[in-house]
């Protein structure tokens, strides 16, 4: 999985079991960082730090799913409606009955959680194609039980979530929320990266790769997808429970079909690895931002109804995107990436991964 | 009683669009086995170009029509060629996220070229109200149902009769030996996204006599079709027509009883809730192959 440079050998079992291997590696990972923590959030504006800090959900979120598609091989279209239930389980709480949001986010996840593990029971008896249908289902089913949620939820005007507080130290600017997000972001990264390391995620490659061979091998596959399930939607609990309290306000809206599948799409640009989940989501997320930054110009000549122009175009730029990468590049960013990663190792010879 | 056989006698004229749309699903699924998840998008987009057609540009009927099929023939011809072809042999997913990326693509150019409110196509059947034993029904919707009975009927001699239709059930059945029997597998590939288009096409004009023009509605009723093809199975046409006729008359009776109750919008939960249903239950739908597998 993870290709190192020549003459790099792993001499003993703390070397080989590490996480970070080379020098170069660690060079780069707290180059990263700095950017990240130290350096990013000083010199960009609220406007930026909003467009980070909404990366930074829609990273979690993502990953989470990656690990239920790209690595358990099992299509969700319902990753939005796990989302919105996260969402609204941690703002009815805090709303309704006070609660802080170190209380609140756990159980946003684990209701969450709960729900995905609900909806992967007809694994039981179907695979592939008709699971994806039936998380399609689901998504409609958990929005119409939001909307009509009565007193709850209050329907179409949404919920109020409020600001993150611990400790009387209050989250109530992009700035402090950028902290707050980008640690837990990365806290998940590095949980997923783990995860994939234990039995437990070799048995989803496993699944992925071929399940019968894997049923043979002694692997439990209908608890696999289950359990692959739960904690994509404990991914997607937790990132919208950041996303409510976040907005201060959530309502159906923000979590439609389309979202799940922009999630997809950031997956299919990404490609199958976890850097590509982290990928895909940024250049998505940056493209949907470019589409703004133009906005006015497209306006212009469509002058008739420029916000609904904007949306149309949004949505054909989106969809031929990813209909690029699928014809052109399906093995997404990701390779791009390993493509760039080999070229300067093997400098000055060419590389096998490129065409 | 009377208003449960209300319910029934419209749920009926309902499900007969459906089926038909479905079928348009089907007949996709049968030939390439990949879903179209764009379908609700395509029945708007070729609502939306009849629309252009007959009262933005004003064109009499007899040009209206082979412009139109011509226009709905490039769209298949490119879809099938340009996108689906080059991914032949790729996973499950690409093939679903394909589809649903070209939903959005139609998506997006019909609120980028017909913007803003819903529009009206030409009334061409007066509107009136029939009673029939105690039901009531409109004249636009009685008419939507003899249409598709007449589609349907066409269909059947097409998939019976018509050389082109035995073509295309021989490819269903297998593509190797349908390319040893001489016929070009890649080029019915096309043609059943062709003919596929134009039932979604048929489907849309009928039910925007009843909606309107509006992209939200008929893309709704075009997904509210993949919950057919799910009950009545990924590979039968009489499925999707024994499914469309039931999940019109389900979701009839279930917004006539339940909406009291839960506060109206029930029927457009009911359809999902049969997929959910289905799957669990019969996961093949009711007429679908049943493959053996083991999980």
């Amino acid at each position: 999985m993870f290709k190192k440079p020549c003459g790099t050998f792993d001499e003993t079992y703390e070397r080989d079991s590490a996480l970070v291997r080379t020098p170069l590696r660690w060079a780069g990972l707290i180059l990263l960082f700095m950017v990240m923590f130290l350096g990013f959030p000083f010199l960009a504006g609220p406007y930026y730090l909003d467009v980070a800090n909404n990366i930074g959900i829609t990273v979690i979120a993502v990953v989470g799913l990656q690990i239920l598609i790209g690595f358990t091989g099992q299509i969700s279209l319902g990753h939005a409606a796990f989302m919105a239930t996260g969402a609204y389980t941690s703002a009815m709480l805090s709303d309704h009955l006070g609660w802080p949001f170190w209380v609140t986010m756990p159980l946003a996840a684990l209701s969450a959680g709960l729900l995905g593990l609900l909806v992967a029971l007809p694994a039981l008896r179907i695979r592939g194609f008709y699971i994806a249908v039936s998380t399609f289902a689901a998504h409609y089913i958990i929005m119409w039980l939001l909307l009509h949620g009565g007193d709850l939820t209050m329907g179409t005007s949404g919920l109020t979530a409020d600001e993150i507080s611990v400790g009387g130290f209050t989250f109530d600017t992009e700035f402090r929320m950028y902290y707050l997000i980008m640690g837990i972001t990365v806290v998940m990264v590095f949980l997923t990266n783990n995860l994939m390391r234990t039995k437990v995620g070799r048995a989803m490659l496993a699944v992925r790769d071929n399940d019968l061979a894997a049923a043979f091998m002694g692997i439990n596959v209908f608890r696999t997808k289950v359990l692959a399930f739960f904690i994509s939607s404990v991914f997607a609990g937790i990132a919208g429970a950041l996303l409510a309290h976040y907005q201060g306000l959530i309502t159906v809206e923000q979590f439609t079909l389309m979202d799940s599948i922009w999630m997809l799409g950031m997956l299919i640009i990404g490609g199958p690895t976890i850097i590509g989940a982290i990928l895909g989501a940024i250049f998505l997320r940056l493209l949907a931002q470019f589409i703004l930054f133009l906005a006015p110009a497209i306006g212009e000549v469509f002058p008739s109804f420029s916000s609904s122009a904007v949306a149309g175009f949004t949505q054909i730029l989106f969809g031929a995107v990813i209909i690029l990468f699928l014809v052109f590049e399906p093995r997404g960013l990701a390779h791009r990436w390993q493509i760039i990663l080999a070229t300067f190792r093997l400098w000055p010879f060419k590389t096998p991964l490129g065409r | 009683m009377n208003f449960f056989l209300q319910m029934m006698v419209s749920g009926l004229l309902a499900g007969a669009v459906y089926a038909l749309m479905a079928m348009a699903v089907v007949v996709i699924y049968k030939s390439s086995s990949i879903f179209n998840f764009a379908h609700g998008s395509l029945v708007a987009f070729a609502a939306f170009l009849m629309w252009a057609l007959v009262v933005q540009w004003e064109l009499p009927l007899p040009a209206v029509i082979p412009i139109f099929v011509l226009a709905l023939f490039t769209v298949g011809f490119l879809i099938q060629r340009l996108i689906l072809q080059p991914l032949t042999g790729q996973p499950l997913m690409a093939a679903v996220m394909a589809t649903i990326a070209l939903g959005d693509v139609f998506a997006g150019i019909v609120t980028l070229v017909w913007p803003g409110p819903g529009r009206t196509l030409p009334q061409i059947i007066p509107s009136r109200v029939f009673h029939l034993g105690g039901t009531v029904m409109s004249s636009e919707s009685l008419v939507n149902f003899l249409i598709c009975c007449l589609a349907f009927a066409g269909f059947f001699f097409f998939f019976r009769k018509t050389k082109l239709g035995l073509a295309m059930r021989g490819t269903a059945e297998d593509h190797a030996l349908a390319q040893s029997e001489g016929i070009r597998v890649s080029w019915i590939f096309v043609v059943s996204w062709v003919v596929a288009i134009l039932m979604a096409a048929v489907g849309g004009i009928l039910m925007s006599s009843l909606y309107g023009v509006n992209l939200a509605p008929l893309h709704g009723l075009g997904m509210k079709s993949l919950a057919v093809v799910i009950l009545g199975g990924l590979e039968s046409i009489q499925g999707a027509i024994v499914g469309g006729l039931i999940i019109g008359i389900a979701e009839a009776i279930g917004a006539g009883y339940l909406d009291p109750y839960v506060g109206g919008g029930f029927n457009e939960l009911t359809p999902f809730l049969i997929i959910l249903l289905v799957l669990i239950i019969k996961p093949y739908g009711l007429f679908g192959y049943e493959r053996i597998e083991r999980l």
